[in-house]
């Protein structure tokens, strides 16, 4: 713990002396900058993700975002608590910090932690990184960070061993776009195509295990094709709606609530599959609210893959192809392995559809108390 | 509550709420010791801070922009002792029971402002007469190029207080100076205070008061002939009060503007 200390303020007092040497290098008038302890690193990694730390003071932060909340602030918890805080105000932070890519903004994945400072009168550290893809294509990079009244240094790497470059930026000023390649492959459409339809299906199957259990609910209740089409062909109106109406910005719901509805929309469907046996009409205009939900839980996703500006439709279309594939994939499976040869069986309910329902909803229980932060 | 606030008919008051949106670039800067009722022989970290509604963030030490950084007690004056780039920005030791008056005078920073944020930043810190003059020279609609320079204080009480302790002229630029200890002033009693430009009273200034419990309910009066404002301490904990005074730049340098950002802050106990 010491020796974390001891070099996390080592660290600091590195930064800053290098701040002002290069605050020296750069400036060629008498008038200096009011300088904070804010710095911002950003690292583009092989031309295809990004990282962007930003190191700033915790207690600051946290105070602006209490008082953005219409809370009043208190004394300062410990360093443990703060990150707790700045996780609970993440709708909040992201307010104030803008990613852009070519002009269009993404939501990058943000992951916050604090350290303690490093003597008696220093205040705990608080590092927030961002990550997320860059946009096939993209050719410049702009940055907004209103959550510090001070000036700041932000430095940029193109990779890790290259030398940074630095911009010193006032709170709330956006950066000039910095130029990530000079001279940037064009992007066809094709291959937009093709690598959006296998990150819509990607999302699905591996890595949407929450997706294909509300698309194996789905399929559980009943083994006739039309239960299944019906209930299908709901959904992906649905989600395709919501997912379109996100991403063109018309329609903004807080992850904070979508995500523990997705949750409690498959625990639904899984327990309605023990009572329920026969498609109902409801049952399909539920399934078609729920594939609202889901779509804005696609946005999300996408947002975080971010798009090319150029291509934006194809993208977003072949995305949505891809989801389709990766469900249809799902229902394929699951009629391969138990629909083909027993739905039909008297005992397919009993042993299958009641044990497997009851599972999807323990586990959708479970990530519904877990979204919930309960 | 707005008729209490105001003392007399010839002080003009008005309370700004809402100032989250407030101007990108023109930040109060105050000093936030790590305590403003040392014991005698205990080491205060002297903060500096920046930002506005009394949300601050820290502004470390930079010897490149000090002026002065020194406090004053009944010994006399000795500098704020601190090592570049740290925050706290300074430290000092509490040498004997009294009255302790801090101060920041700050080397001009350079800013460029656009025309509407600029405009606007004159209107929320009551710089009328500049913004006359960019009319007349036809500027309103032009960016400003601006260097502005901190004169910031702090007064912070070891031990009881007295009646015969008080603020201490340092003789900045422009200078708020509390002309009654504000810790011996009762619950809702009046704090007056003098604002000076180059030693000599400043008129028709706007002064701006604010406490940490409520730093959007701003108290802002206009001084006298004398460059006196009175507020009512209506609140205990920390307050700031705050003045900005601009003067077209001498000729000759990159800005047209030359501003002073003066600042007082102190901390009544709860009671």
């Amino acid at each position: 713990m010491l020796a974390n200390q001891f070099s996390m303020a080592h660290r600091l007092q590195w930064v800053y002396l290098k701040l002002f040497i290069a605050l020296l290098a750069c400036t060629t008038s008498a008038a200096a900058h009011e300088i904070g302890t804010t710095r911002v690193s950003v690292l583009f990694q092989e031309r295809q993700s990004y990282d962007i730390e930003i190191v700033t003071d915790a207690s600051a932060l946290i105070d602006k975002l209490k008082a953005m909340s219409g809370q009043s602030s208190s004394a300062n918890p410990a360093p443990d608590s703060m990150q707790n805080l700045l996780q609970d105000f993440d709708d909040k932070f992201r307010q104030r910090v803008k990613v852009t890519f070519d002009g269009v903004e993404v939501h990058p994945g943000i992951a916050y932690s604090v350290t303690p400072g490093s003597g008696n009168n220093s205040a705990p550290v608080a590092t927030i990184r961002l990550t997320g893809q860059i946009p096939p294509g993209a050719q410049n990079f702009t940055w907004t960070y209103a959550w510090t009244f001070a000036s700041y240094g932000m430095t940029v790497r193109k990779a890790a061993s290259e030398n940074p470059s630095t911009q010193w930026l006032e709170g709330g000023q956006r950066s000039t776009p910095f130029i990530l390649a000079a001279r940037a492959p064009a992007v066809g459409r094709l291959s937009v195509a093709r690598r959006y339809f296998s990150l819509g299906f990607t999302h699905i199957v591996p890595l949407g295990l929450d997706h294909m259990l509300f698309v194996l609910g789905i399929f559980l209740l009943s083994g006739r094709v039309r239960s299944v089409l019906l209930q299908v062909s709901a959904f992906t109106v649905a989600h395709s709606i919501t997912l379109g109406l996100t991403m063109y910005g018309l329609v903004t719901v807080s992850p904070r609530i979508v995500e523990p509805l997705i949750a409690i929309s498959i625990a639904y469907i899984a327990i309605e599959n023990i009572f329920l046996s026969e498609l109902r009409s409801w049952r399909v205009a539920l399934v078609f609210a729920f594939g609202l939900m889901h779509g804005m839980g696609f946005a999300g996703a996408l947002k975080e893959l971010g798009l090319p500006r150029s291509e934006f439709l194809t993208a977003l279309l072949t995305f949505n192809i891809g989801v389709e594939a990766g469900q249809l994939a799902v229902i394929g499976a699951g009629f391969l392995l138990v629909g083909w040869y027993c739905a039909n069986r008297p005992w397919y309910r009993s042993r299958v559809v009641v044990p497997a329902s009851m599972m999807i909803a323990c586990t959708a229980v479970y990530w519904t108390v877990v979204r919930l932060g309960l | 509550m707005l008729r209490r606030l105001i003392p007399s008919t010839w002080w003009f008051a008005l309370i700004a709420i809402g100032m989250s949106q407030a101007p990108l670039l023109a930040h109060d800067m105050w000093i936030e010791p790590t305590t403003f009722s040392p014991r005698v022989g205990e080491i205060v970290g002297v903060k500096l801070r920046v930002g506005q509604d009394m949300l601050g963030d820290p502004l470390p030490r930079d010897s490149s922009l000090i002026k002065q950084f020194l406090f004053e007690d009944g010994q006399g004056s000795k500098p704020v002792i601190g090592r570049d780039g740290n925050d706290p920005a300074g430290f000092l030791r509490v040498a004997e029971s009294g009255l302790l008056v801090i101060g920041y005078r700050s080397n001009p920073s350079a800013v460029e402002l656009g025309p509407e944020k600029f405009n606007e930043y004159l209107k929320d810190e009551g710089l009328d007469d500049i913004a006359a003059l960019r009319a007349i020279r036809n500027q309103s609609g032009s960016p400003a190029h601006e260097a502005f320079a901190r004169c910031a204080k702090s007064l912070v009480l070891a031990g009881p207080p007295t009646d015969k302790q008080g603020d201490r002229r340092l003789g900045f630029t422009l200078e708020l100076l509390a002309e009654k200890n504000p810790y011996t002033i009762p619950n809702g009693g009046e704090l007056p205070v003098r604002l000076t430009y180059e030693n000599r009273p400043l008129a028709g200034a706007l002064v701006v008061a604010m406490n940490r419990t409520n730093p959007l309910e701003k108290v802002a009066l206009r001084t006298d002939k004398d460059g006196r404002v009175r507020f009512r301490l209506a609140s205990r904990g920390m307050w700031l009060i705050k003045a900005v005074h601009m003067i077209p730049a001498p000729p000759g340098g990159n800005a047209e503007w030359t501003s002073f950002w003066a600042s007082i802050t102190f901390d009544l106990p709860k009671m």
